[in-house]
């Protein structure tokens, strides 16, 4: 069995992954992003959590911020965040596929 | 009425946005401020937003930074809690001296009342006191009578005492 990428996302929380989904289709700010996450995941980011997560993705190197748009910052997914995100969602792909065979299997 | 509202939801959120260290806040305030009048204009509550600006806050402090080390943001903990339980202890072993202290003169020394002895037959002077003596165990017969040491005693007063 090859070696697996390891998940850098595993452990940075839900609202920085679905940041970063939201992220891979081009830039966006605060305020954008907050109304891109309500639509595709249905959850609502606080402002707080969002600086929050904002800034750890930013330390990780896995976002960069734009130069500032009057008052916005908008914010880029980089390479590297690009490829910890295809690596994540391989892994939830792979646990999702054996949940539910398993729940085929067990007639749950 | 309006304007008056805004303003208070405004300085709530400002309130809030000042809870958080001032290296976030060069970077990060006229955006987040920004991004809570969007958010409120959209009909979000300005407390909910004040509260998420209010843990984001909380988070940021508690946060290990490159040059705050998790360890040194423990140790001080630590040292806090060390202070405060030494401060608790020192507190609960005042508290019965206290209460003690309700049945004692506030303070200064104790002044020592002896009762003069009556003159003797020899003794020139009515207020002369005898002078302490060496009282052998066995001539002790006090509350401690077989205590098995000497013991200085005022003879000639109205009961054999410990000086």
């Amino acid at each position: 069995m090859a070696p697996r990428e390891q998940d850098v996302l595993r452990r940075v929380g839900e609202a920085s992954v679905l940041i970063l989904v939201s992220l891979a289709d081009g830039p966006k700010h605060g305020y954008a992003l907050i109304q891109d996450v309500k639509q595709f995941a249905g959850v609502e980011l606080g402002p707080g959590t969002l600086y929050g997560a904002l800034d750890r993705l930013e330390r990780l190197g896995l976002i960069e911020s734009l130069p500032a748009d009057e008052r916005r910052h908008p914010y880029r997914i980089t390479a590297p965040g690009a490829a910890a995100l295809r690596v994540h969602l391989d892994s939830l792909e792979r646990v999702s596929a054996a949940g539910r065979l398993r729940l085929q299997l067990g007639g749950a | 009425m309006m304007r008056a509202r805004e303003a208070r939801e405004g300085r709530l959120v400002d309130a809030a946005l000042r809870c958080y260290p001032a290296r976030w806040r060069r970077r990060h305030a006229d955006e987040a401020a920004e991004l809570a009048a969007l958010l409120v204009r959209d009909g979000t509550p300005a407390a909910s937003i004040a509260w998420s600006y209010l843990a984001g806050a909380a988070r940021e402090w508690l946060a290990p930074r490159p040059g705050r080390s998790l360890s040194r943001v423990s140790a001080a903990l630590l040292a806090a809690m060390c202070l405060l339980g030494f401060s608790a202890a020192l507190v609960a072993e005042t508290g019965p001296a206290k209460a003690a202290g309700t049945t004692q003169p506030p303070s200064g020394p104790v002044p020592l009342k002896v009762k003069p002895t009556p003159p003797s037959a020899g003794s020139g002077s009515p207020h002369q006191f005898t002078p302490c003596r060496l009282i052998l165990p066995r001539q002790v017969t006090g509350a401690f009578p077989d205590a098995g040491r000497p013991r200085l005693s005022l003879q000639g007063a109205a009961h054999a005492r410990s000086c």
